[in-house]
């Protein structure tokens, strides 16, 4: 059955820079093969809250459990892969080709002095494959367009055949048929790979027949259980703090 | 060429300064990817410090070297990740701080002569028997380190929080490097003197990153100017009594150029 193994468990989080708090009050849980969104405006703390989430900042107060343990007890990190917000702007004279960094996907898991497996390098290769770069992969990083890049960050997550794959704006800079393509391959991913996802996007109605659940988050946080449903004209303009309309895409159906 | 190599002192050079050549620049590989490239010029002032304790108290100034250099990289680190303080800014405190007092311990004791002219600037009389094994042994522990974790400082040079997010440990890591960087600087400084080793670090990889070239590539290439460098800059240093860290660095400057106007004329 999916939906029963709880992978974060977040309890009262609270997150302050100075006085000025960013994060209020968040409770949460993201189960095993759910496909959760988050939405919310800029400046209100959806990033802040998956570097929570990842470790890479301490909140001021509250509890992150993963996979049952506290955060800082936590070792198996390999289980996540994040593709962060600013994924595809790198640094052009970085000395990289398309296949070192989707090889950097299985350091974690291979040993000191080891060279790449077998095993390794055809899970590269299949993550180059479903990410369509693999006819890029002697290009150097630098060269490619920024949502060709994005695709092999994304890729280079897949690599480590994560059990969840975090998102923070994937699709930043990144063209519509690119951006369908990719939303079809989260859509596979989850339901034929039970990868667990988590998803940061302003672009909520692409994918609402295929989210378990919505949070949206502005300073605080609204867990919408029928994202369909909940996304009213109301809620948006609630969230956003102005008068905001969903545009239907009739080619999605909603 | 026969007779520049049939002396002992010229071997001993050649055997350090070959290896120093490899340390140098595959160490500094990750330093300049890691935007890391002052630390260098920063330990090398710290070592400096050691030499002048050395050359002061009577003790084996390269070893004190290591040890002031590496105190001086976990201070480095130490302050990078527990104050709010930019990491340029770190370095050239420290830098200025250590060279001042190397400065006055050599003063207080009377040590302002041609040995530490030497560490100074590099020599290839200066390098002893003891010296080649010193820096034979820990030179092959510290790259045995590099080579050991080469995939995940690539890695954290390329994203650091992806990198730790994957589960490496990136702070320990983080501290390994500056070590490893700081026993190599202190173990360089007989042959390119501690006010030319950075430039040994540093130029060989900025010249390999001309030509765009993958992680592996651009490594081989950083090695092979490091390695060129030196051959052409000990040859130097022997026929024309010149300071070896100079000529070596001379060298590897003249690599850059080309390297740079080669790429340039591509585009």
């Amino acid at each position: 059955m999916k939906f029963h193994v709880p992978i974060f468990e977040v309890k009262n989080l609270n997150f302050d820079v100075g006085t000025q708090r960013i994060l209020s009050n968040i409770s949460l849980e993201i189960l095993k093969g759910e496909f959760i969104a988050i939405i919310g405006p800029n400046g209100g703390g959806k990033t802040t809250l998956i570097r929570m989430l990842l470790g890479l900042d301490k909140p001021t107060s509250g509890e992150i459990m993963i996979y049952g343990k506290k955060l800082n007890r936590f070792k198996k990190w390999d289980k996540i892969g994040f593709v962060p917000q600013r994924a595809s702007h790198v640094d052009s004279n970085f000395p990289a080709t398309v296949q070192d960094i989707v090889n950097m996907g299985r350091t974690s898991k291979r040993g000191l002095f080891s060279s790449m497996s077998t095993h390794d390098k055809e899970l590269v290769n299949d993550a180059m494959i479903k990410m369509d770069v693999l006819n890029l992969k002697d290009k150097m990083i630098g060269t490619l367009s920024g949502g060709q890049r994005q695709r092999v960050m994304i890729a280079r997550a897949l690599a480590s055949s994560p059990e969840i794959l975090i998102l923070d704006e994937p699709n930043t800079g990144v063209d519509v048929v690119s951006q369908n393509r990719f939303y079809a391959l989260l859509r596979s991913l989850n339901k034929d790979e039970n990868i667990t996802i988590v998803f940061i996007t302003h672009d909520i109605g692409v994918i609402a027949d295929d989210i378990a659940r919505l949070f949206t988050i502005n300073q605080k946080i609204t867990i919408c259980n029928n994202p369909k449903q909940t996304l009213s004209c109301e809620d948006m303009s609630l969230l956003y703090g102005f008068d905001a309309h969903l545009i239907h895409n009739h080619k999605h159906d909603h | 060429m026969t007779e520049m190599l049939s002396y002992e002192f010229m071997q001993n050079a050649f055997i350090a300064g070959f290896i120093i050549a490899i340390l140098a620049s595959v160490s500094g590989t990750f330093v300049v990817l890691r935007r890391y490239s002052m630390i260098s010029e920063t330990l090398a002032h710290s070592a400096l410090v050691g030499v002048a304790v050395g050359l002061v108290s009577g003790y084996n100034p390269l070893w004190v070297a290591v040890v002031v250099a590496l105190l001086s990289a976990w201070l480095i680190e130490y302050l990078r990740s527990s104050f709010a303080l930019y990491s340029d800014a770190v370095l050239a405190i420290l830098l200025s701080g250590s060279l001042a007092l190397a400065v006055i311990i050599v003063s207080l004791g009377g040590a302002f002569n041609n040995s530490l002219f030497s560490y100074l600037f590099g020599s290839i009389l200066s390098v002893s028997k003891e010296d080649v094994i010193v820096i034979v042994v820990v030179g092959s522990a510290s790259l045995a380190l590099l080579l050991a974790y080469s995939k995940e400082l690539y890695f954290i040079a390329y994203d650091e929080e992806v990198a730790q997010t994957s589960g490496i440990q990136v702070k320990l890591l983080n501290f390994i490097l500056v070590s490893v960087v700081a026993v190599i600087i202190a173990l360089s400084i007989r042959v390119v003197g501690s006010l030319l080793i950075g430039a040994l670090m540093v130029i060989p990889t900025v010249s390999a990153l001309q030509f765009k070239q993958g992680f592996k590539n651009t490594t081989l290439l950083a090695l092979s100017f490091a390695l060129v460098s030196v051959a052409f800059g000990m040859t130097l240093s022997y026929e024309y009594s010149l300071p070896s860290g100079a000529t070596i660095v001379l060298c590897v400057l003249m690599l850059f150029v080309i390297s740079l106007v080669l790429n340039n004329s591509k585009r």
